[in-house]
């Protein structure tokens, strides 16, 4: 009898729920810490969603970080919620819908495709949920804003620093990332931009995909250098446009002992990049502000949730990282963001 | 009284455990989520979208862990239909095309694991391990390595979260039809029969492997149309999409009540199962849970449910 | 009418002739039992009758028209039924749904006409077990074997349907206690009082004369004998089983028991206990079972199948657990077991004889593989098991040198007491003997060994003692030198 009774309540309450669509707003305050809580925003506090791509990348904990500086700077409530799965599109597809459904004041999303979260920020949009977009681009306008890496301009800081290193003459490969992948290609662009405008530098390849992995980067890569008799010297400048191709050329250049023989520019950082570095192996690195990154999204949607303007496109940065600059503070900064102060870990 | 008395003799409907735990798990978050948001039309709408795709592929598990079998492809074949349709359409096919191809396909495909199982008596495990890799290697080769972006051409208004989206209607019909099917005909008692005692079903004139043959075929057409409702939600053909899906698939049928030693399994315990997958997942967001707790939360309720069934069990025969 | 009739029907197996021609008629309204030992061709005619099997020669008729099953499908179409020894309903559905399993009344698209299922499984139902006797929506695996056995008979009728005619019976009360097994007679009674022909394939001597009509003895793949059990001594069936003159028997025996230095009386009073049983019941079987072990001896069980031979040893093992009564165990280094299934828990058929041989809960962390290869080089030597050497695989091996292996293992381990059951299953005439001078020269070194064998002229010659269990029962043991075949199978089947 008891169950029976206990079933009749609960089935009313969903039947209760579903009927009345909504429940009466409750005077109640609800808890106001981030990264917990999940009610409507009906008490007045600005409560935004930080959607990233994954959460157990480096990259996610600084962009993690940056979220949580500019929280407690605008006095916002933040949500920071990702894919079950790392890089899992139909998780993050449903995390997006979820949070539209709960009613959030804003959400702040790095889309994992450009065209499969278009759906769900729309449906946002129709519920008056504005959304800034961060790190990678989506199609359609029913984003506020997009922060991110100016990726073209990042390129070109890789390609005027392969120049500066040449002095303005030699052969130059490119080992692109993948089809498809917007924020490379980006960069690739800006790079190869940079150097077709020196008349002495010449484009000897720029048609090869290291692929998604370190191995196929790393085949790729030592097929490339084989392919160009970079033994010769034929080959006087590299540019790779993320980790895992920069980390494949540079085991390629070790394996065929032609490490320190050529000018290498990567982009993005890691332990071993960063040792790479250090040791000469690699000429510089063009590394991203992810901390900024996160900072800037939640501040723009504060922004414009507080009615102020906010811009379409905001730069968050990057910053060129050699062996000599790898000590200034401002470098520090972007290479090791102060996790613990921000995240508690 | 002597209500009740019948009430007891009759056979407690496998579905009714995983329906209070369904209710149990509902009622707490919608308690603990200030301002009881967890009630809102939308947040139902949503997991009813959400459940759709889950629900769909245990369907079609419930029929092969009845036969005592176990199909470990259904995220890969999901992931394959999601690329065919998207291929298809990129291609200009017209939608209803593309739908059909990737369906047949996918019915292909169990058949194929089917005869496997059913004519040369090999370990269903075994084979769809190795189903589950082919598919998975096939649909990252027929997408070139990448995501498939295409127009979707009406085929994304197919899953939404709004009563008026099709998506959801045709997974109640779908899941109408297969309780009817499993319960009401003589393939479905037959399906369980295998389950229970295979020898005794050849026995009685039965031919087992015919049963699973079929089996293995139409739950592959169900995880087909589940492909084609992902697609619906991705609206690109993602051949990394839904891995370990079949996992979830599986939690959702045992939650449901049936055991993997087969001969017993029920349709709508199994898509209580699902939705109980679906309420967790949801509710983690709501609470801003992270996502380890998601994990250990679904798992200590998998647990909860094959000890109490166990338990229920053993009363039953002593 | 005759219902059934076989005639002069042959078959072999490769070089094996199982039967010889056998002729049998049995009548409509007549319950006819067939006798015979292990192996006498009972189940080779019965797996004909029903389809399963194709005879070499010979005809049969069913309703005096021509009948040669070509599956059981045919020979169900033909009117001709069987329930088999073992049980075949599917546990997890009700008694209506095992009833009409692969016959549902279906309607278009396969959907189930629950209302015909229901009739005709109430039809059947109420012929073999009376209204309401068994309830109709149990599910098969939570009913009592009695139960269970009268809802296969149901199955049986139901699938002959209208035109069912003769019945097939193979062991029904090999797992039924007293009682469930008179009820099941009385239904077999009704049954055939409505014009059925029922064939009762049994061991059990006592069901044969209280109720079978006729009966008749298969020996070697033909009839040695039928009448009315009623009227015939069961001493007079009981040799027709056997065949052999007692003498003969009796001087194999004694040449055996000499061969294998048996010394001809049980040991002393003053040898040690090595185990006792005081009214040890298990959870179905045994129901009662007393014994004493002493070293030294042979102790031989004899008891038809279903009878609680191997349920006993596994409960004086505890890998079943003991209901009430109890096992006291004195001997100093414990007891083991050779399996009556040698490929299903006996050995690992896949691993190499030497590994078999060192299996053992006790042991070093660490194996060294040299090591474990030079002892079952020794255990093979020592037992002349016939082999490539220690890495051969068990499962290559012949059934005889399987069994040495396991004894082997046995005795590694240095076991006092051996549960040895049916030793010689499956194995050629020579290794037999073999097996069983083995136990007895283990017995002769110290060894208590607790024999149970289904070959009742094996427990004569080897055994010292030897006790009858019948449906669960241990009788009191007496001297082997007491028994003979005859004695032990009438005690049995009685």
């Amino acid at each position: 009898m008891k169950m029976r009774a206990l079933g009749a309540v609960v089935t009313f309450s969903i039947l209760g729920g579903l009927l009345l669509g909504c429940p009466k707003d409750s005077s109640k305050p609800a808890p106001g810490t981030d990264g917990e809580g999940g009610a409507a925003p009906s008490n007045g506090r600005i409560k935004i969603a930080v959607i990233p791509k994954g959460t157990t990348h480096e990259f996610w904990k600084s962009v993690h970080a940056g979220a949580v500086k500019a929280s407690r700077e605008v006095d916002v409530d933040i949500v920071w919620k990702g894919p079950l799965k790392e890089d899992d599109l139909k998780a993050q597809v449903d995390v997006v819908s979820t949070f539209v459904a709960q009613g959030v004041s804003g959400i702040v999303l790095a889309p994992l495709n450009d065209t499969a979260l278009r759906a769900p920020v729309k449906q946002a949009a129709q519920a008056k949920i504005p959304v800034v977009v961060f790190d990678s681009d989506l199609q359609g306008d029913d984003h506020v804003s997009f922060v991110a890496t100016d990726n073209v301009a990042a390129g070109k800081l890789a390609g005027d620093h392969v120049s500066k290193l040449l002095n303005d003459k030699g052969n130059v490969v490119v080992l692109r990332y993948q089809e498809g992948s917007a924020s490379t290609q980006n960069r690739e662009k800006g790079f190869l931009d940079a150097v077709k405008a020196k008349p002495g530098l010449k484009v000897v390849s720029d048609n090869q995909y290291g692929g998604a992995t370190t191995e196929s980067a790393f085949a790729k890569g030592e097929s490339l250098l084989l392919a160009q008799k970079a033994e010769t010297g034929a080959v006087n400048g590299i540019f790779t446009p993320n980790e895992s191709t920069t980390f494949g050329m540079l085991l390629a250049l070790r394996k065929s002992n032609m490490h320190k023989k050529m000018k290498f520019v990567g982009f993005d950082a890691s332990d071993k990049l960063v040792g790479a570095l250090k040791e000469g192996d690699v000429d510089g690195l063009v590394v991203q502000n992810p901390f900024n990154m996160g900072y800037l999204a939640v501040k723009t949607m504060a922004d414009h949730l507080r009615g102020k303007k906010v811009d379409k496109r905001i730069d968050t940065g990057a910053r060129l990282v050699t062996k000599d600059n790898l000590e200034d503070p401002a470098v520090k900064e972007v290479m090791q963001p102060d996790l613990k102060k921000w995240l508690g870990e | 009284m002597s209500a009740l008395a019948s009430l007891r003799t009759m056979r407690r409907p496998a579905w009714l455990g995983p329906f209070v735990a369904l209710l149990v798990v509902y009622t707490i978050f919608a308690i603990i989520t200030p301002e009881h948001s967890f009630l809102r039309s939308q947040i139902f709408l949503t997991m009813a979208r959400q459940s759709v795709v889950l629900a769909i592929c245990a369907l079609g598990m419930t029929l092969v862990i009845v036969t005592g079998g176990i199909d470990l492809s259904t995220g890969s074949l999901v992931a394959l239909t999601t690329v065919v349709v998207a291929k298809m359409l990129k291609g200009g096919s017209s939608p209803v095309v593309a739908v059909a191809t990737a369906v047949a396909v996918a019915t292909a495909v169990g058949a194929f694991v089917g005869v496997c199982v059913g004519r040369f008596r090999l370990m269903p495990f075994v084979v769809t391990l190795g189903t589950m890799a082919v598919l998975r290697g096939s649909a990252i080769g027929l997408a070139s390595e990448q995501k498939i972006d295409c127009d979707p051409r009406g085929l994304d208004h197919l899953l939404e979260a709004s009563l008026s989206a099709p998506g959801i209607w045709i997974a109640l019909a779908l899941a109408a039809l297969v309780a009817i099917v499993l319960g009401y005909t003589r393939f479905g008692r037959h399906v369980f029969a295998v389950g229970s005692n295979e020898a005794a079903a050849r026995l009685c004139g039965i031919d087992a492997g015919r049963v699973k043959i079929l089996v293995y075929a139409i739950s592959s057409l169900l995880a087909g149309i589940a492909g084609v409702m992902e697609f619906s939600t991705l609206t690109v053909g993602d051949p990394t999409d839904s891995v370990g899906l079949e996992l979830d698939v599986i939690a959702a049928v045992v939650i449901g009540g049936a055991p993997l030693a087969g001969g017993e399994g029920s349709v709508l315990g199994s898509v209580f199962g699902a939705l109980l997958i679906i309420v967790i997942r949801t509710g983690a967001v709501h609470m801003g849970m992270p996502s380890w707790v998601q994990y250990i939360v679904t798992g200590v309720i998998i647990f909860v449910a094959v000890a109490v069934d166990s338990a229920r069990r053993r009363r039953t025969r002593s | 009418m005759n219902a059934l009739v076989v005639s002069a029907i042959e078959k072999s197996f490769g070089p094996v002739d199982v039967l010889r021609g056998v002729d049998l008629e049995v009548h409509g309204s007549e319950v006819h039992a067939v006798l015979g030992e292990n192996g006498a061709g009972k189940s080779t005619l019965m797996r004909i009758v029903l389809g399963l099997e194709h005879a070499d020669r010979g005809t049969m008729t069913v309703g005096g028209k021509p009948y040669a099953p070509r599956n059981p499908a045919d020979a169900r179409r033909a009117g001709v039924v069987m329930v088999p020894q073992e049980r075949t309903l599917c546990p997890h559905l009700d008694v209506i749904e095992n009833i009409v399993l692969g016959i549902e009344p279906s309607g278009p698209l396969g959907v189930l006409r629950e209302k015909d299922a229901v009739a005709v499984a109430t039809r059947a139902l109420a012929l073999v077990a009376g209204e309401g006797r068994i309830p109709i929506r149990a599910r098969a695996g939570a009913m009592s074997v009695a139960d269970q056995q009268l809802v296969e008979i149901a199955r049986a009728l139901a699938q002959g349907g209208e035109s069912a005619r003769v019945l097939v019976l193979d062991e029904p009360t090999a797992s039924l206690g007293k009682s469930d097994a008179d009820r099941l007679f009385e239904r077999v009674r009704a049954l055939k009082e409505s014009g059925l022909a029922v064939v009762l394939v049994t061991h059990f001597l006592g069901d044969v004369r209280d109720h079978a009509d006729r009966y008749t003895v298969l020996r070697d793949g033909k009839v040695q004998g039928s009448g009315d059990p009623k009227t015939a001594p069961p001493e007079q069936i009981v040799h027709e089983m056997l065949g052999r003159e007692l003498e003969s028997v009796r001087g194999e025996a004694d040449a055996a028991k000499g061969g294998a230095g048996y010394r001809g009386e049980a040991p002393g009073g003053g040898a040690e206990t090595l185990l006792e049983l005081r009214t040890v019941a298990g959870v179905a079987k045994p129901r009662a079972a007393s014994l004493t072990l002493k070293r030294g001896e042979i102790l031989g069980i004899a008891g038809l199948v279903g009878s609680g031979r191997t349920e006993l040893l596994r409960a004086i093992l505890g890998l079943d657990r003991v209901k009430s009564g109890e096992v006291v165990v004195t001997a100093p280094r414990g007891m083991g077991l050779l399996s009556e299934d040698r490929g299903g828990e006996g050995l690992m058929l896949g691993r190499s004889i030497a590994e078999n041989i060192a299996l053992s809960p006790r042991g070093p962390l660490f194996v060294n593989p040299s090591h474990t290869r030079a002892d079952g080089a020794r255990w093979i030597s020592e037992l002349s098991v016939r082999s490539s050497g220690p890495d051969q695989r068990v499962g290559d091996l012949s059934g005889g040198n399987q069994q040495k292996v396991q004894i082997a293992r046995l005795l590694r381990e240095d076991f006092d007491v051996l549960l040895v059951d049916e030793p010689t299953r499956g194995i050629d005439v020579a290794s037999k003997a073999q097996v069983l001078d083995l136990l007895r020269e283990l017995a002769g070194k110290g060894k208590g060994i607790i024999l149970v064998s289904s070959q009742l002229d094996e427990l004569v010659s080897t055994c010292d003692r030897i006790a009858v269990l019948r449906r669960g029962e241990l009788s009191a043991s007496r001297p082997a030198t007491e028994w003979d075949e005859e004695k032990l199978l009438l005690e049995a089947a009685s």
